[in-house]
């Protein structure tokens, strides 16, 4: 039994050890899953930096290459001069950048424009204004970048729209001086977001001025995106991007990551947002409501592990449960059968450990008990040969060794509870419980117990009359008076001598003869 | 009316005067982006490599101001016309003093929606349509930056000064100012759209030099560091960098 509670404990303890780790386990790893989309969403907004570094560099050299081309030099310094009409300079340009670059949108150009030494317009190519012309864009810091000599890129927004420009100066033909200005434009609009997220794998939405413009999600389910990067305006202007944010999208909930456009557009509260999922909630009904089946195949969960540890567990068990208890209370039960069969006087106590030690001691005390009061009683055995009812009879000879022994196994049973009764003699099963008595109405000047007293011993009577003929037994002057009395008188010293409530008389078989049994009833 | 005439000039004589002192002069080392006439930077700025790169011709519009002088007394309010033509405005600073009036005139083709971004109660976005004007009271001291939201590098700073004692700062970087009176005074520079430097400095009827060196840059101006080469055209210039074939 020790061993049983050792291991209950155990496993109870194994148990709780195993739901605390179960429900604790899902928040740190969470929180961990959450750490590492944000160290992706980091790693995305540098990839997307460098992209950006990349892209401003390409679109500097292809502008550079544009304007190393005679044609586009020659017009632009007759406009820069002042000769010439500048509608046909405008024409000579246009063609000329049309014939250069055919497939603007292939090469996702959104527009270019040429300016001349003055800053002033002479032609542009691609967007919706490409017929108009004189303007002059000189204020703008990367056309006076490119008068000055320099390449440069930048970002603009206007018009609801973001424009990475890249700008060069157009040099004479001599190339000894600037005659003139070139920028290009890429639209940085859904298409891009598109191309972001293809290359970045992660959701992407652009701001301008307080508003989504372009977003691989639904822009209306981020409409308290720019509130969000707002209050973060500090961390951007020191770190130049914000840390991973989480942002709840109606049932979503997401991680961003901000980051300021360069360039005038900086301005203009440009930014990109990268945006990722938020790792699920970590109470337990959300991950099982995101178990899958996936999840519950062989391959995924270790079934045959825990299989093993769930059967060494029961096994364990069952085993303690077999050595420390059903084997001591089979071994206890032969036992008592066997005392039962008289093979012995008492039970080996000593082999028992624990409750079933305790068990068998008490019934050996209980059998000791039950010995010495039967020794010291007045067994139906003590009828003299010439007493009536039954002289020379089982009843009467031989009774005292029959009623002592027959009275131990039938005292067990009320004796030791819950142990169980040894088997009965095969005519008389001993019982605790009255035999039913036949209902007569009690006599007057008698009680109740006592007619009923009087009804078992006439039951017993006849039963033993009866028994007596089976076994071919003389039943001559065996009278229901003297049987009675006898009986009356053994009942009386036995309840005085166990402080029983009665006695109870069963008749049975022994060696051909037919003897009585009594027993003590509490 | 014999008695009023001699008091009146009694008066006048018994207000204290401030002492005329001597020349606040100095050098003021502009931020960088200031002075390389680059104030939003892209990833990349490269020289042509070719033909040597031109100085800016934007002025710095880099303002000393000395206010908190006891005495003295503000310019009087008056009306200036800033003409915005194209993507340039001209002039691009102006110093007023309070309750003074800026006529912001659009000569170009463009539209613009100019405000001062930093007080948009004073100055909300308004759209400027070409051939437009725009008038704007500017009644308390101070520096405004008035932008275009649409093209920001359209930028006008408005600094209204309740003392007569400011200067330009010229391209290499000096400024005087004389006639400043004795005492203690508040010295400010803006440049780059903001105050960039404020010290209290004591005038004691000599002349004072000051070289302020380290003028903060623009919140929103870009480092360009690590990208491209040292530029080698144009050192004053510290990001001018790089070249290109």
């Amino acid at each position: 039994m020790f061993l049983s509670k050792i291991w209950f404990i155990l496993v109870a303890l194994f148990a709780g050890v195993a739901l605390s780790i179960a429900l604790t386990a899902p928040r740190p790893m969470v929180q961990r899953l959450q750490e590492l989309e944000g160290q992706r969403l980091d790693r995305a907004e540098y990839a997307m930096e460098q992209m950006l570094k990349v892209d401003a560099h390409k679109w500097i050299d292809r502008v550079a290459r544009l304007g190393r081309d005679a044609v586009l030099a020659e017009a632009l310094d007759s406009a820069s001069r002042g000769s010439g009409e500048l509608g046909v300079q405008h024409r000579t340009v246009q063609v000329r950048i049309q014939a250069l670059l055919p497939d603007l949108a292939g090469a996702g150009i959104s527009t270019i424009v040429a300016v001349d030494a003055n800053g002033r317009v002479v032609a542009r190519v691609g967007g919706d204004d490409d017929k108009s012309f004189g303007e002059n864009i000189g204020g703008a810091e990367l056309i006076d970048d490119a008068l000055r000599g320099y390449l440069s890129d930048d970002v603009w927004g206007a018009g609801g729209r973001l424009l990475r420009v890249a700008g060069a100066p157009v040099l004479s033909k001599s190339r000894d001086r600037i005659v003139g200005a070139l920028y290009v434009g890429a639209e940085t609009g859904p298409q891009f977001a598109e191309r972001l997220k293809k290359n970045l794998d992660v959701d992407v939405a652009l701001l301008l001025k307080g508003k989504v413009i372009a977003s691989t999600i639904p822009s209306e389910v981020l409409s308290g995106l720019p509130d969000m990067v707002e209050q973060h305006r500090q961390d951007i202007d020191n770190l130049k991007r914000t840390p991973a944010l989480p942002i709840d999208v109606g049932n979503e909930t997401y991680l961003a990551v901000a980051a300021p456009f360069p360039g005038q557009a900086g301005l203009q509260k440009a930014y990109y947002v990268l945006i990722g999922k938020k790792p699920a909630h970590a109470d337990m009904r959300s991950l099982l409501a995101s178990t899958s089946a996936r999840d519950l195949k062989w391959g995924s969960f270790p079934w045959i592990p825990l299989l093993v540890t769930i059967l060494g567990i029961i096994a364990v068990g069952l085993f303690l449960q077999r050595f420390e208890v059903e084997g001591p209370m089979q071994r206890l039960r032969a036992e008592l059968r066997s005392l039962v069969r008289l093979d012995g006087a008492k039970l080996d106590d000593h082999k028992y450990g624990g409750g079933f030690g305790g068990i068998a001691r008490d019934v050996n005390a209980a059998l000791e008990h039950v010995s010495i009061a039967m020794s010291g009683a007045h067994p139906l055995g003590s009828h003299g040969p010439g007493d009536a009812p039954a002289a020379g009879s089982a009843f009467a000879g031989g009774g005292e060794s029959h009623f002592a022994q027959a009275a131990r196994p039938a005292a067990g049973p009320p004796l030791i509870p819950g142990l169980g009764a040894p088997p009965p003699p095969a005519f008389a099963p001993p019982s605790d419980e009255p035999p039913a008595a036949s209902p007569s109405p009690p006599a007057y000047g008698t009680t109740a117990s006592e007619q009923d007293e009087d009804g078992h011993i006439r039951d017993v009577y006849e039963q033993f009359l009866a028994t007596k003929k089976e076994c071919g037994e003389p039943t001559t002057g065996l009278t229901l008076e003297k049987f009675s009395q006898r009986l009356h008188d053994n009942r009386a010293a036995l309840m005085a001598k166990h402080d029983c409530r009665t006695v109870r008389f069963t008749v049975y078989v022994k060696e051909g003869k037919a003897s009585l049994r009594a027993t003590p009833v509490k | 009316m014999t008695s009023l005439r001699t008091l009146v000039p009694l008066l006048l004589l018994a207000l204290p005067l401030p002492a005329v002192a001597g020349t606040v002069k100095g050098t003021v080392r502009v931020p960088d982006n200031v002075r390389s006439g680059r104030m939003n930077q892209g990833y990349w700025r490269l020289e042509n490599g070719n033909v040597p790169v031109r100085p800016s011709t934007r002025k710095p519009g880099t303002i000393v101001v000395l206010d908190g002088i006891s005495g003295t007394h503000a310019p009087p309010p008056k009306t200036v016309t800033v003409e915005i033509a194209g993507l340039g405005a001209t002039p691009r600073f102006v110093v007023i003093g309070p309750g003074s009036v800026v006529e912001f005139k659009n000569t170009g083709k463009i539209t613009h929606e100019l405000s001062v971004p930093a007080d948009e109660t004073l100055m909300p976005i308004e759209r400027l349509n070409p051939g437009t004007f725009r008038h704007q009271k500017f009644g308390v001291p101070g520096g405004y930056l008035v932008r275009c939201s649409e093209y920001p590098s359209l930028a006008i700073s408005v600094i209204v000064v309740d003392s007569p004692y400011y200067a330009v700062v010229d391209d290499k970087g000096a400024f005087s100012i004389p006639g400043v009176p004795d005492g203690k005074a508040n010295l400010k520079v803006w440049a780059g759209g903001h105050w960039a430097h404020e010290e209290s400095i004591e005038t004691n009827g000599k002349d004072l030099s000051i070289r302020i060196e380290s003028a903060k840059n623009q919140p929103e101006a870009k480092d360009a560091e690590g990208q491209g080469k040292e530029g080698d055209s144009e050192g004053k210039e510290p990001d001018s960098k790089g070249s290109a074939e």
